[in-house]
């Protein structure tokens, strides 16, 4: 073997892939088709957002890199949804992406065990009796052998851009798609779907009015997503926020047949929650205006992102439209909006590991499994790439369940549910989201990515002196009487925050903002968190009903035969994961209880 | 999934579904047991049919018909060869049965000691007497009912009455279940928009929307009505325990027997294992009633009868009525004071008893009765039967209630969860506290009508709203 492992692509989840292989000591070779895209931020120039945010802390508290990276590029930076409630606040920043580019670049390279080449992948190689990957060949004619490899594409598998009546291979503009390597797969049996995404026009920031805009500050203070150190010093730029309206509309209407989506040019499905600006026209005739974020794409450059336009209209509507928009009268384009489709390959297709079940030793992550977005991306990628180095090393697979990380629950709807169209991450996709907060990823996941080997002693040291930190404030609460009461029975009551008791218990100053806030809201929501855990236990019990790999659904005869055909498509690891599969009835999922806990009285009488 | 091992526990274990072998053959009485024209024993199991050939008299006829074919002979004693009974014998073919399995229908004459023999040759072919539900169980198994289905059919397989019986049955053709998820669409719907407040962020969705205070606490009412059929669900369901008190002699012997008589669908006959109460079964005016005829409630040292009086005491404890009869000859005003505490019992109806005998006034409150000739008894039966149903409002026998505790519980943690997520929205707590709550309403609904996944909630969204971001 040339390699230990192969991860082809270098966007956000091979980044975290071949980071992850190579830290846990195993040989490893990541091709990219562009040395010069690794880490790009195609679309948005920002990282995190609601569960998103959730998403980037959770891979920076299990080793992965991507809270660094925004960390050292972030041009502006806010929690969003402070009235909401703690569980749905979530960082969001705004990065330079020449900078996140490089950081990433500079990780990688600085990265013993890891090799970077420059090719396409055209085909995977399979061993004897074709159950199992050996390797992949390239555009270049390399043939290059390894043990395990972890397939990351993004967009790039059979990409096709369009712009109106354009359209080119290419998996985003400018740069050529991976021409081969679906068809490839597809002749090999996988099931290979097509989905299509979008992006808005960039347009230069010295032709804009902003005076007509209104502004967008970020918070006044930068908090890292990383939970390795406590502060960041960063300049802060601004957004802006402008509206459509109805001469925007009505050009965007008259034009409508122009749209490669309307005429049926585009096969793959698109994301409902994230529409082109003609299909939210068509959808919601009855809104007025529709709101788009002016933001910057970086520090050395023009290039502004109309965030809420992406189109794949003719460049023509493009200019007319956009230059409809106020504080945009004289925009000048610099890169027009296009939609693209790609392969993604059907994620039922996966164990909860992310490994292929069809092909043994071939792990996929990221946008090739129908996700949507920088951060799914990055923490499919971390969890593959952790859970081929444990195949490497002969270890079971680290899989995290829905009740503790919105990672498990994506790679667990993935994989129990499929999707047929780009999968966002939402926190309402949660059922246990109190549970979840962005700040409290270290104490969920940080002692897991300890026990796989990718955090050091240092960060567990530093899990422990937060916890404790936490525990000494919630000591201060209890101890101190405020206005003839206890400091924390003042804190349960809904109208107080921890920052109204600094006066009179002065030294809360003492300890670090992060530490205040958790023991603050456990202090507070101690009792709805009591009953989500009520409710996470209840989950459990169902998740802890093993179903075995090769359990025969055809000697099952009271299934209904849509259950059978999803049981058998899916193989569920548990009873937990068998009932979240959609469309399958209660009945058989009752059938299924009953025989395996007569299953299991068998085996204990045996 | 909305599926807790709690509820897997108690509808499957109420089935007993480890002691169960599909692979058995199995027998049961599908007609009341007792005298009748007409029973029907039915059977099930792979080979049925070929077992029951040696008790057939006419066996390849048996062997070789299809399936719904009703064929007629003789069931014969194969070790004298002599016929049992006349019958008429129904097969059905594998997976046409009630249990989706090869089965046969018996339909014999309904003579107890018949039916005994019947059994007593099934025995010896190799059959088993099926346990309570097991039928009920193949079918589920083999995929011929579902789970909401098969809880109402043991529903009605262990219901007591008529009436009983119709609002089980209403259940089973899914009334109750339609009328839980109108509920459950209605709290999905406030569940829907605060996620939709939830998943976005400040700036993406312009303005907070008014929390749906009134259609939380139109969707509550609901419950609670639903809730409030349970006590009648019961009643009909689980029968009322009427307790016969009073001194011996005084009569209760007869007002039982006239009780009795009551009514034809006397169900069964259970002796208490000791001379201390007799129970029985009957029905009045469609409610099922369980009647307990007690021992004697005077004082005595014998042993055996002070834990006679014991048992009764605990009997009247949990008697939903109490009729105290005493003997008019023996009784007036003044004697009866020393029934006080039980005459302050707001349960207990005092019966004058032996009216035919004397011509003193039946003591203030009490319902004269000449048990032997059944004077008084239809205004005493009245009485008894608007006692009975006073707490309740009579079902028209298409209202939908429910019996089940399982549903009681379920619905009553719908109900409680939303009080605290009303509660929690005006105290203002952040709404992803308060969405805990909801989502256990939802779960709390969902496990009485099936799933309720985050993606029909996504599903609302996004058919609703337009989303910018």
């Amino acid at each position: 073997m040339d390699y230990d492992a192969i991860v082809i692509g270098a966007g956000h989840a091979g980044i975290e892939a071949s980071l992850a292989l190579s830290r846990l000591g195993f040989s490893t070779l990541l091709i990219t088709q562009n040395l010069d895209a690794i880490g790009r931020l195609s679309c948005n120039p920002a990282i995190g957002g609601l569960a998103k945010g959730n998403l980037v802390r959770e891979v920076d508290a299990l080793g992965g890199e991507m809270g660094h990276l925004i960390d050292a590029s972030m041009i502006q930076f806010r929690i969003l949804n402070r009235r909401r409630g703690p569980a749905v606040q979530a960082p969001r920043a705004q990065a330079d992406k020449f900078t996140y580019h490089r950081m990433a670049k500079e990780t990688l390279e600085a990265q013993g065990k890891l090799a970077l080449f420059q090719d396409t992948v055209v085909d995977i190689l399979l061993g004897e009796d074709n159950s199992k990957i050996i390797g992949v060949s390239t555009e270049r004619g390399h043939r290059i052998t390894a043990t395990v490899v972890v397939l990351t594409t993004g967009t790039f598998m059979e990409g096709k851009i369009f712009i109106g009546e354009y359209e080119a291979r290419s998996g985003r503009l400018g740069e050529s798609a991976a021409i081969g390597l679906g068809t490839a797969l597809r002749q090999k049996g996988f099931t290979v779907g097509r989905l299509k995404t979008g992006t808005p026009a960039r347009v230069r920031k010295s032709s804009l009015d902003f005076s007509a805009m209104v502004e967008q500050p970020g918070d006044p203070v930068m908090m890292p997503f990383s939970f390795d150190y406590q502060t960041i010093d960063r300049p802060s730029l601004q957004c802006h926020i402008t509206w459509t309206n109805a001469e925007t509309h009505r050009i965007i209407r008259e034009n409508i047949h122009r749209s490669p989506l309307y005429g049926g040019k585009i096969v793959g499905k698109g994301p409902r929650y994230c529409p082109s600006i003609e299909d939210k026209v068509v959808r919601f005739p009855e809104r007025e205006r529709h709101q788009i974020f002016v933001e910057p794409e970086g520090v050395g450059t023009e290039e502004m992102y109309l965030n809420g336009m992406s189109s794949s209209l003719p460049e023509d509507v493009q200019v007319a439209f956009i230059r409809s928009i106020r504080g945009l009268e004289h925009a000048q384009i610099m890169r027009p909006a296009y939609a693209v489709e790609y392969d993604y390959l059907d994620p039922l297709q996966l164990y909860p590991s992310l490994e292929s079940k069809h092909v043994k030793n071939l792990f996929i992550a990221g946008q090739t499994n129908g996700t949507s977005g920088y951060e799914e991306a990055a923490c499919q990628g971390l969890v593959a790439g952790i859970n081929a180095a444990r195949k490497l090393a002969g270890e079971p697979p680290l899989i995290l369940d829905r009740s503790e990380s919105y990672t498990g629950v994506l790679i667990d709807d993935l994989v129990t549910k499929g999707t047929k169209e780009p999968y966002r991450m939402f926190t309402s996709r949660a059922e246990y989201r109190l549970n979840m907060r962005h700040d409290s990823a270290d104490q969920r996941l940080t002692p897991k990515a300890h026990a796989v080997g990718l955090q050091p002693d240092e960060a567990m040291a530093r899990l422990q002196e937060k916890l404790s930190r936490i525990e000494m404030v919630k000591d201060l609460l209890e101890k101190r009487k405020v206005e003839g009461r206890k400091a924390i029975e003042l804190l349960r009551k809904p109208e107080i925050g921890i920052a109204d008791l600094m006066e009179s218990v002065p030294e809360l100053a003492s300890f670090e903002e992060p530490v205040c806030y958790q023991a603050e809201l456990d202090v507070k929501y101690a009792g709805y968190v009591k009953r989500q855990e009520r409710q996470v236990d209840r989950f459990s019990r169902m998740e802890r009903i093993r179903i075995p790999e090769d359990f025969d659904y055809d000697a099952l005869d009271g299934l209904s035969a849509e259950s059978r055909e999803k049981f058998k498509a899916v193989r569920p690891l548990s009873v937990g994961q068998a009932g979240r599969i959609s469309g399958v009835r209660t009945s058989d999922l009752a059938i299924l209880m009953v025989l395996l806990a007569r299953r299991t009285d068998h085996d204990d009488e045996a | 999934m909305i599926w807790t091992r709690a509820t897997r526990i108690r509808i499957l274990g109420r089935m007993n579904v480890h002691t169960y072998d599909t692979k058995d053959i199995i027998y049961a009485l599908a007609t009341a047991w007792g005298t009748a024209p007409i029973a029907v024993i039915r059977i099930s199991g792979q080979g049925c049919v070929e077992a029951l050939k040696p008790l057939f008299s006419r066996p390849e006829a048996l062997g070789a018909s299809a399936s719904h074919t009703v064929l007629h002979g003789d069931l014969i004693d194969p070790k004298y060869k002599n016929p049992i009974d006349e019958v008429l014998v129904t097969v059905f073919r594998d997976g046409r049965g009630y249990t989706g399995e090869e089965s046969v229908e018996i339909s014999c004459h309904g003579s107890i000691p018949g039916i005994e023999s019947i059994f007593a040759q099934l025995k010896d072919v190799g059959m088993r007497p099926a346990s309570p539900g097991e039928f009920t169980f193949r079918a589920f198994m083999h995929g011929r009912m579902d789970l909401t289905r098969a809880e109402a059919v043991m529903e009605i397989v262990s219901s007591q009455s008529r009436l009983s019986h119709s609002l089980a049955l209403g259940r089973l053709e899914g009334n109750l279940f339609s009328l839980i998820e109108e509920i459950k669409q209605q709290v999905l719907q406030v569940v829907s928009m605060v996620e939709l407040q939830l998943d976005y962020a400040e700036d993406e969705i312009a303005d907070d929307v008014a929390f749906p205070f009134e259609a939380l606490e139109e969707a509550k009412r609901r419950i609670d009505a639903l809730l409030s059929t349970y006590e009648m669900g019961k009643l009909y369901g689980e029968g009322a325990r009427v307790v016969l008190a009073g001194a011996t002699n005084a009569g209760k012997s007869t007002l039982f027997n006239l009780l009795l008589r009551e009514e034809r669908s006397i169900v069964s006959e259970v002796h208490g294992t000791t001379r201390d109460f007799i129970e029985s079964k009957t029905v009045l005016d469609g409610i099922p009633v369980r009647l307990y005829d007690t021992a004697g409630l005077r004082e005595s040292s014998d042993a055996i009868e002070m834990e006679g009086i014991r048992r009764t005491r605990k009997l009247l404890s949990e008697a939903d009525l109490i009729l105290l009869m005493l003997d008019g000859t023996e009784h007036d005003d003044t004697s009866v004071s020393q029934y006080r505490h039980l005459l302050e019992d707001p349960r207990c109806i005092l019966v004058w008893n032996k009216t035919d005998l004397t011509t003193k006034p039946p003591a203030k409150g009490s319902y004269p009765l000449s048990a032997k000739r059944g004077e008084g008894f239809a205004t005493l039966r009245d009485e008894m039967v608007r006692r009975l149903t006073k707490e309740t409002d009579r079902p028209d026998g298409q209202a939908l209630v429910i019996e089940s505790s399982r549903q009681r519980d379920e619905l009553k943690h719908a109900s409680d969860a939303l009080v605290r997520a009303v509660a929690l929205a005006r105290e203002e707590l952040p709404m992803d506290i308060v969405a805990v709550e909801l989502a256990e309403a939802l779960h709390a609904l969902g496990s009485l009508t099936g799933e309720v996944a985050s993606d029909d909630i996504l599903e609302r969204i996004f058919s609703r709203f337009c989303v910018g971001k």
